[in-house]
């Protein structure tokens, strides 16, 4: 019985398939708001959902040199890591309660969906994927540092615990170290999306596409889902870990999906006006820039536990 | 049961090993068939003490006055699953070796040190007397020495650099004991639990720390590894510093910090600098290495930090983490070290800008060593990621706020680690042949591919049960039941990952891939390139890493040896000695003083005492 309440959790609610959906949302959301920036009309709704079957039907090249087996298979490990995020996250938002792991299964399984990326680019024995590749590997370990110095002081702020449903009933936000913390994480949520300006590994100027140059037809189709849950995923994790979570009696519903629409609109906005940087420059950024001010953050935030100042 | 069975694990290789040293060389079939019959007896002697409650032996020795010299063997719940995996992991090396080492190259003395590294290591973790105890890691140590040496000439250097930081570390160990002895007038070690107050506990407690660090290969004492590393066969490195010396050496550590003294918590705040420092400084080094062997030894030196860590934390929780990353890492870090072994036998390098391409002709390697990587950058499920976990909550448990930082130290350093394997993975196994890739047609014999995979299979198992070796084993060597704070529910997520493994199938099945699939080459935006030219070499990866403003510098004194104690206390080692030759300048007079001021420092000692 408890078993198919978790298979129920995740296959249809709130995993997979509410993921799947509201991620084409988002993606449409992002099409849209881009082409508003562009002075352009945008595509209809249903948009994302036809591209994806689309893609279903299409013809799927596999390369001759590298492993097919991989190539075919890094896609799927990309699409089940997301949907365990997404699913632990919503438990935790709708009920309130643990669910499989906390706040470091949560930061680890993310690394999942770039990992397969890299192994599946790898595979297609493409050397511009391999280049792909290389530079997002480099783009992780950049951002992971800010990242988790940011991870530490929202876990100071809200009392030393990693349940994910203890830190969202927090709003780490509300204090001057969990407003920068918060800026850093977003920044990083924007690396993790590989998204302009740290689009790095794709670069479809330079590598085209980079790391997803081989890939067609049925896991080009797994590729972009999984990029859409991403792009659901992540700014939910963002409200979870640092906005003080969501709520959804009353007007909490507004509110909550206010959070999450002017987050997402927020990183699309950035997306847009920013040009690529080069992985070093990118390095450079978060090492030199974003890690000061996350130990900066992460000082703050001690200091206030310290004395007692909740501001702080 | 006897406690007699007790010497059987001990006495018996020990045996086999002398046997082994005796026969002739051409019988080989004699020798490796000994070695692995030894072994396979070990192991199954391993299992019975494991289930069964076995009395502890005692025969009386020697003695002389406080002094004395008894064969004192106790099993502990933690020597009981720590000599199974020493005995399991012969076993498997020695069936791997039958096919690793060729017809023409067979060193007579690898069975038998590893017979002897066998017995030595059991006895490590059965005695119950100091002296004992000392002696049988001395012959650990010496083995050592010898299996090292069996790569041939090239293999000198390291094998003496060694014994060199293994022996100048042990004999710090005999001064810790020596100093126990003062304090307690007993050898016994499980009477032992010392309170560390004064100055002499702690001295005592640093020595004998010392002497884990080095056996451990933790910094500063960890430059041994790699050198050892360059020339010494694969499954040596596998089978002693991967696993035993590991196994041996978290056990001294877990000892002295747990049981023989009772340390304070800035003891404890040291061996979690330790740790963290080990846990990222290694992985960085070996992020940048071009070569397998010496890649894969910085990560056993950088997996020690998580052990130091978990072990400072000073509570249960942290201490099983560690103990149960002690037992995955030396369970992976084998599988590592035995596929490299795979790789070096059938390419005949280990370089990695000479080798690609290999997933396709060694699959079974390949799965293995795939499994084991992502064992090792703790990437859930497996069963790297679960003791990191245990340490992590042992981490935020501790109550210091700024133990946060160590917190951090772990995690990137596991990003870090990713980092550098897939670097491996795909230098070794994917991207396209290389010259010396193009020579392999064919899997490894069985005999080498089996051990590999159950090890990795091991690192699923005991990653989605991790309740299952943290309740049999963990808990009972640390006397109480953890209790944990956050939750990982491994065996659901497993469970829910395989669904959606499905999930993803069926897409594959829904679009019908069988008949839509092509095979085409790579697109390169029309450009023709061969595979020489068009070849990234993975050795490349991160020298953007490399070439930071501050990393550079650092690197820069890595590479000179600027962190390595071996290059310092030699030179302070050849320093001394240069002053001591000016003494010896043969004259018959300056030696007649010499004793004459000898003498009268002695009576003058002995008048005033």
């Amino acid at each position: 019985m408890e078993t198919a309440k978790y298979l129920f959790l995740f296959i249809i609610f709130p995993g997979f398939l509410f993921t799947a959906l509201v991620g084409f949302f988002s993606v449409w959301v992002d099409r849209k708001v881009t082409a508003r920036v562009q002075w352009r009309v945008g595509p209809p709704f249903l948009q994302p959902l036809y591209d994806f079957f689309k893609l279903l039907g299409k013809e799927t090249l596999l390369p001759k040199k590298g492993s097919p087996l991989v190539f075919l298979a890094a896609p799927i490990f990309s699409l089940m890591a997301i949907v365990l995020v997404s699913t632990i996250l919503w438990v935790g938002i709708f009920w309130k309660q643990s669910f499989i792991g906390d706040l470091i299964v949560v930061v680890y399984l993310l690394i999942i969906p770039s990992l397969s990326f890299m192994i599946g680019a790898m595979a297609s024995g493409n050397p511009l994927a391999t280049v792909g590749a290389s530079r997002e590997m480099k783009l992780i370990i950049a951002y992971e540092l800010p990242f988790l110095i940011c991870l530490a002081t929202a876990i100071l702020k809200s009392g030393a615990s990693i349940q994910l449903a203890v830190i969202a009933s927090s709003p780490v936000i509300a204090s001057i170290s969990g407003a920068l913390a918060s800026i850093v994480v977003l920044l990083c949520i924007h690396a993790k999306l590989g998204f302009t300006p740290f689009d790095v590994a794709e670069a479809e100027t330079e590598i085209m596409e980079g790391i997803f140059i081989e890939y067609s037809g049925i896991p080009l189709a797994l590729i972009k889902l999984t990029q859409a849950m991403m792009l659901f995923t992540l700014p939910i994790f963002l409200i979870t870990v640092f906005l003080g979570g969501m709520n959804f009696s009353g007007w909490g519903i507004l509110w909550s999906i206010l959070k999450y629409v002017l987050v997402l609109v927020l990183i699309i906005v950035i997306k847009n006006t920013n040009p690529r940087v080069r992985v070093d420059q990118a390095l450079k950024f978060f090492w030199l820039y974003l890690v000061p001010v996350s130990i900066v953050a992460f000082l703050l935030a001690l200091l206030g536990m310290i004395y007692g100042i909740a501001w702080l | 049961m006897n406690a007699n069975i007790l010497l059987i694990p001990v006495m018996l290789p020990l045996a086999g090993g002398i046997l082994c040293l005796l026969i002739p060389k051409k019988v080989r079939w004699f020798r490796e068939g000994l070695s692995i019959l030894i072994a396979a007896l070990s192991t199954i002697t391993a299992f019975f003490i494991f289930f069964r409650e076995i009395p502890g032996l005692h025969y009386n020795f020697l003695e002389f006055e406080k002094f004395n010299l008894h064969l004192d063997m106790v099993i502990s719940p933690m020597s009981a699953f720590i000599l199974l995996f020493i005995t399991g992991f012969v076993f498997l090396v020695s069936i791997y070796s039958l096919s690793y080492f060729s017809h023409d190259n067979n060193p007579k003395e690898y069975p038998a040190f590893l017979l002897f590294a066998l017995g030595g290591s059991c006895g490590v973790v059965t005695a119950d007397h100091f002296l004992l105890f000392l002696i049988f890691w001395e012959i650990v140590t010496v083995s050592l020495y010898f299996l090292i040496s069996t790569g041939g000439k090239d293999a000198t250097k390291g094998a003496t650099k060694t014994f060199a930081m293994l022996g100048g570390a042990d004999g710090c160990l005999l001064l810790g004991i020596g100093l126990c002895w003062f304090m307690t007038e007993s050898f016994t070690i499980s009477q032992l639990n010392i309170p560390i107050n004064g100055w002499m506990p702690v001295i005592a407690f640093l020595l004998m720390m010392t002497g884990a660090i080095a056996k451990a290969g933790a910094m500063p004492f960890h430059t041994w590894i790699p050198d050892a590393s360059d020339s010494a066969p694969p499954p040596v490195m596998a089978v002693l510093p991967a696993s035993i010396d590991k196994l041996l050496g978290i056990f001294l550590l877990v000892r002295i910090s747990t049981s023989i003294f009772i340390i304070t918590p800035s003891l404890g705040l040291v061996l979690m600098i330790i740790g963290a420092v080990t846990i990222i400084w290694a992985v960085m080094v070996a992020m940048v290495q071009h070569d397998l062997r010496r890649l894969l030894s910085y990560h056993a030196i950088s997996q020690v930090g998580y052990m130091f860590l978990g072990i400072g934390t000073m509570n249960p929780i942290g201490l099983a983490g560690a103990l149960f990353h002690m037992l995955n890492n030396s369970i992976y870090k084998n599988c590592l070290f035995l596929s490299c072994g795979a790789i070096k036998k059938r390419t005949g390098t280990t370089n990695l800008a000479d080798l690609g391409g290999l997933a396709k002709v060694m699959p079974l390697t390949f799965t293995a060593c795939l499994v084991s990587s992502l064992a090792i950058s703790g990437v859930p499920p497996f069963n790297g990621f679960a003791s990191k976990w245990l340490i992590y909550q042992g981490i935020l448990d501790t109550g210091l706020k700024g133990s946060y930082i160590f917190l951090i130290a772990a995690m990137f350093g596991s990003a870090l680690t990713l980092a550098s394997f897939l670097k491996v993975i795909y230098s070794v196994f994917l991207g396209s042949k290389t010259r010396q890739a193009e020579k392999v047609k064919k899997e490894v014999p069985p005999a080498m591919a089996v051990p590999m995979l159950i090890l990795a299979l091991l690192c699923l198992l005991f990653g989605v049960w991790y309740a299952l070796p943290l309740d049999n084993m963990i808990n009972p060597a640390i006397g109480t039941s953890v209790v944990v704070g956050g939750s990982w529910n491994s065996t659901m997520a497993s469970l829910l990952m395989a669904v959606g493994i499905i999930l993803g199938l069926s897409i594959y099945l829904v679009g019908r891939l069988r008949k839509s699939a092509r095979f085409v080459g790579s697109f390169i935006g029309g450009e023709k390139l061969d595979s020489e030219t068009g070849r990234i070499n993975g050795t490349h990866f991160y020298l953007t890493i490399k070439e930071m403003p501050f990393l550079r510098i650092l690197y820069d004194f890595q590479e000179k040896g600027f962190f390595d104690p071996y290059n310092w206390l030699g030179k302070l080692g050849a320093d001394i000695t240069r002053v001591l030759r000016k003494i010896h300048n043969g004259m018959l007079s300056w030696y007649l003083s010499w004793s004459l001021a000898g003498i009268v420092i002695l009576l003058g000692i002995l008048f005033f005492t």
